[in-house]
C-alpha cells in the first residue's frame, strides 16, 4: 500500500511539505529574498504584532470569513433547494450561475473594477450622470473590503449552489415525497429534510470556507491591492507586500504562519467532527 | 542500445532540465546567446524593443544573439527568485537603484568596473546617475534612463482662463482654486492601476516643499523625517487632497484616464513624470497638441525656483552566474550607439533616455517631438550641473518607500496624522539605514 501511495506522497512532500517547512523556518530569519538569511529568533513575530496593519488585516480576514460563511452559503442553499424543486429549469439555471466560476479571476476583477464600480467608465458613472450620487466603493477604505467581497461572492456562490444541489439530489426521493405528503411546505422541507440531508457536505464546505478565507488573495490583490489606506488589506496581501515590495521575507513568512494556523484550526475541527461522526455510526 | 521503460521515465526529467538550461547556450548559427528580461511594455514599446534593440543588435554583429522576454509587472519578483536559484537572465534589469541595492549587496550581479574601463563608461555617463549604482566603490549597474517629475498642463485651457504658468505655491493654489470654481479638476491624478502614483506626488511634495537639501540630509541620516520641513510637506499634500485638488476619483481612475482628463480639458494640470511622453494616446508629439510641460514650481520657502528630480527608472547589470558577460556588455555598448539612441527615443520616447555625455539631447531634435526634446535638454543640463531633487523610487530604501506609498493614503483619508506617518517612516528608514539598504547618494555637484 505504501508503494502505491509513494508517488502522491513524494509530490506532496516536494511541493507542500518542503515549502511549508522552509516558510516556517524563514519566519525566524531576517532575509531580503536575495542575500544571506540572518537568524532573528522571534523578532519577525514581535514586529508583526506591533504593526497595527497586521491587526487590521487579521480583522479583515475575520470579516471576510463571516461574510463567506453566511451570504454565499445562504444564497446557494436557497438556489439549490429551488432547483431541486424545479428540475426543468435546472440545466439552464445551473449553467448561468456556474458561469462566473469559469471566468478567470483577473477578468472578473477587471470587469467589476472598470465596468461596474468605476466612476469614469462603469455603471457607477452612468448612475451619477442620471442623478444618483454614488461613489466608487473601491475608493472608500471603509467599504472597499465589502465591495471586493461582493465581487468574490458573485464568482463563488454559483459553484456552492451546484455543490449543494448535487448533495441534495442524493437525498432519497421517498423522504422528500413523504415530507410533502405530511404537508411540509418549502421552508419546512428545507429545514427538516434538505438541510439535515446535506449536513456532511455543508460542514465540509463551511470548513473549507474558513480555510480559504484566511488564504484569500487574488481578488483583493487584483481589485484594490489591499487599499486604499489598507482598508481591504488581508493577511495574504500583507505577506505579499512584505515579501516582494519591502524585501522582508521573514516578516511575510511570520504572517503566512498565522494564516496557516487558522487553516490548521479549521482542519482540526473538521477531523474532530469526522471522528465523532464515525464513532456515532459504528 | 535499447532503453527500458524505467530508464525512459528516469531520462524525462533530465532531458527537460537540459532543455531549459540557457547558460552559455549557443544559437544554431554558433552565436552565444545573451538573455534579457524586460518588465512592462505597451505594444509600441514591445515593437520598439523588438525592432530597435533585439533585431538591430543581432544584425550589427555575428558573435552574440540577444534573446529578450517581456515578463510584465512581476519582473522584479521573478528576477529575485531566479537570481537566488542561479537561473536568471544574463542581463539583469531592475526598476532603479532602490531595487538594485539588495541584489548588489547580495552579490548577485557582477561588478562592471573592468567593462567600464574597457568601454570608458565612467567618462561617458553623467556622474550623478552613474553614481547611484556604485556600492563599496564598485560599479554594479548602468543607468538605462533619466526621469523626473514635471508639471504637465493644458496650455489652451490656461490661455482661455488667463492663467499663467505658476512659479510658486501661492500661484499654484490660486489656479487650483480658480479651476475648482469653474468645475475643472486642478490636477488630473489617479492610482487605480499603479499605487506608485502616490510616490510621484510625494516626491514633489518632499522636494518642492522641504527642499532638496533637507531631503539629502534626511537620506544621509543627518535630519530625521519627522523634522518640520517634512511635516509641512505632508500636511500640504493632505490639504491639497482634502481640498479636492486631485479630483474626487483619485483612487478610481487609472494613470491614463486621469492624464487624459488634462488633455481633454476636464483637468488643468498633472504632476507626472517624463515617462508620460511615451504614451501616444496623450497626443503630446503632435504639432497641434494642447499640452505643455515645465519643471515643477517651488512649493515652499526652501526652494527658490522650478525643480527637477533626479531619477533613474531602470538599471542594467550582468548576473553573477552569467556565462556570457562579454555578450551582455556588448549589448550595453550597442545601447550607447547613436543609431540605437535615436531609433528608441523616436519609437518609444521617455523610456530609454540614456544619461550619456556623448549622446547629447540635441541629437533628439530630429525626432519631431518638441515637448520631449526640450524636457530632455533641460534634464540633461540640470543633472549635469547638479541641480536636482531626489525621487523616492531611486533613493528611498524598499520598506521605507513601500510605507511612503501605502501610509500616505492613511494620512489623506484621515486615518492617521502626518506626525504618526513620519514617525513610522523614520523608524523604518533608521532600520534600513542600519542594515545598509539605503541606495547611494550622488555627490551634490556633477
Amino acid at each position: 500500500m505504501w508503494l502505491f501511495a509513494l508517488p502522491a506522497l513524494l509530490i506532496n512532500v516536494c511541493i507542500i511539505l518542503v515549502p511549508a517547512v522552509l516558510t516556517f523556518t524563514a519566519a525566524f530569519f531576517i532575509w531580503d529574498g536575495v542575500g544571506t538569511p540572518v537568524w532573528a529568533g522571534l523578532t519577525n513575530f514581535q514586529n508583526m504584532v506591533a504593526d497595527p496593519v497586521f491587526w487590521s488585516a487579521l480583522t479583515n480576514n475575520f470579516i471576510w470569513t463571516a461574510i463567506f460563511l453566511t451570504v454565499p452559503v445562504c444564497l446557494a442553499l436557497v438556489m439549490a433547494a429551488a432547483l431541486l424543486m424545479a428540475p426543468k429549469a435546472r440545466i439552464v439555471v445551473q449553467s448561468i450561475i456556474f458561469l462566473p466560476r469559469i471566468i478567470a479571476v483577473a477578468v472578473t476583477g477587471r470587469i467589476f473594477q472598470g465596468m461596474i464600480f468605476s466612476p469614469a467608465t462603469g455603471i457607477v458613472a452612468w448612475l451619477n450622470e442620471h442623478g444618483f450620487s454614488i461613489s466608487d466603493p473601491l475608493a472608500d477604505p471603509d467599504r472597499s473590503l465589502y465591495a471586493v467581497a461582493a465581487v468574490d461572492i458573485w464568482h463563488w456562490w454559483g459553484f456552492l449552489a451546484v455543490v449543494f444541489l448535487a448533495a441534495m439530489r442524493q437525498i432519497s426521493v421517498d423522504q422528500i415525497e413523504a415530507a410533502r405528503l405530511d404537508g411540509a411546505g418549502f421552508f419546512a422541507l428545507f429545514r427538516y429534510v434538505l438541510l439535515p440531508g446535506i449536513s456532511p457536505t455543508l460542514t465540509l464546505m463551511l470548513i473549507l470556507t474558513v480555510i480559504w478565507s484566511f488564504q484569500v488573495f487574488e481578488f483583493i490583490f487584483i481589485v484594490t491591492r489591499g487599499g486604499p489606506a489598507y482598508g481591504s488589506e488581508v493577511l495574504a496581501t500583507f505577506a505579499y507586500r512584505h515579501a516582494f515590495f519591502e524585501g522582508d521575507v521573514g516578516h511575510a513568512a511570520a504572517a503566512a504562519c498565522v494564516m496557516s494556523l487558522f487553516g490548521l484550526c479549521a482542519t482540526a475541527v473538521y477531523l474532530r467532527l469526522q471522528i465523532t461522526d464515525d464513532a456515532q455510526s459504528t | 542500445m535499447t532503453m527500458t521503460r524505467r530508464q525512459l521515465v528516469a531520462a524525462i526529467p533530465t532531458a527537460a532540465l537540459a532543455a531549459n538550461l540557457p547558460r552559455g547556450a549557443r544559437a544554431e548559427d554558433g552565436r552565444k546567446v545573451v538573455t534579457f528580461w524586460f518588465g512592462q511594455a505597451n505594444s509600441d514599446g514591445q515593437a520598439a524593443l523588438r525592432n530597435d534593440l533585439v533585431e538591430a543588435f543581432n544584425a550589427s554583429q555575428d558573435k552574440y544573439l540577444l534573446q529578450m522576454e517581456v515578463k510584465g509587472a512581476a519582473v522584479n519578483n521573478l528576477l529575485k527568485v531566479a537570481l537566488v536559484a542561479g537561473n536568471g537572465p544574463d542581463i539583469v534589469q531592475t526598476a532603479g537603484p532602490a531595487y538594485l541595492t539588495a541584489i548588489a549587496n547580495a552579490g548577485q550581479v557582477l561588478p562592471l568596473d573592468d567593462f567600464a574601463e574597457k568601454y570608458k563608461w565612467k567618462d561617458r555617463f553623467l556622474a550623478p546617475l552613474l553614481n547611484t549604482s556604485v556600492y563599496g566603490g564598485k560599479l554594479y549597474a548602468l543607468p538605462r534612463d533619466y526621469e523626473s517629475m514635471h508639471l504637465f498642463y493644458n496650455k489652451e485651457l490656461f490661455k482661455q482662463n488667463g492663467w499663467k504658468l505658476p512659479s510658486n505655491r501661492q500661484e499654484m493654489e490660486q489656479i487650483a482654486d480658480a479651476a475648482i470654481a469653474k468645475g475643472i479638476i486642478p490636477f488630473g491624478a489617479g492610482n487605480a492601476d499603479w499605487k506608485g502614483v502616490n510616490e510621484w506626488l510625494m516626491t514633489v511634495f518632499f522636494n518642492n516643499v522641504a527642499g532638496p537639501d533637507n531631503v539629502r540630509k534626511a537620506l544621509s541620516g543627518e535630519l530625521p523625517w519627522t523634522a518640520p520641513p517634512f511635516v509641512e510637506a505632508v500636511e500640504l499634500s493632505k490639504a491639497w487632497y482634502n481640498k479636492g485638488y486631485f479630483g474626487k476619483n483619485y483612487f478610481s481612475l487609472t494613470i491614463e484616464q486621469s492624464f487624459l482628463q488634462v488633455v481633454n480639458g476636464k483637468a488643468a494640470m498633472a504632476l507626472s513624470g517624463t515617462w508620460s511622453f511615451g504614451t501616444k494616446s496623450y497626443g503630446m508629439s503632435k504639432p497641434d497638441t494642447v499640452m505643455d510641460v515645465a519643471p515643477t514650481p517651488s512649493l515652499g520657502s526652501a526652494v527658490s525656483g522650478p525643480l527637477v528630480h533626479l531619477a533613474c527608472g531602470a538599471t542594467l547589470s550582468i548576473a553573477k552566474t552569467s556565462q556570457n558577460a562579454e555578450g551582455a556588455a556588448a549589448v550595453f555598448e550597442f545601447m550607447l550607439t547613436r543609431k540605437f539612441y535615436e531609433a528608441m527615443n523616436r519609437d518609444w520616447p521617455g523610456k530609454w533616455a540614456l544619461p550619456v555625455k556623448d549622446l547629447p539631447p540635441e541629437m533628439l531634435s530630429g525626432i519631431g517631438y518638441p515637448l520631449f526634446e526640450k524636457t530632455i535638454a533641460n534634464l540633461h543640463e540640470a543633472f549635469s550641473k547638479g541641480q536636482y531633487g531626489f525621487t523616492t523610487w531611486t533613493f528611498w530604501p524598499g520598506a521605507t518607500n513601500s510605507y511612503l506609498i501605502e501610509g500616505i493614503e492613511q494620512v489623506w483619508l484621515n486615518k492617521i496624522t502626518p506626525d504618526a506617518y513620519l514617525t513610522r517612516l523614520q523608524t523604518l528608514f533608521s532600520q534600513e539605514a542600519k542594515e545598509g539598504k539605503v541606495p547611494p547618494l550622488p555627490p551634490r555637484t556633477a
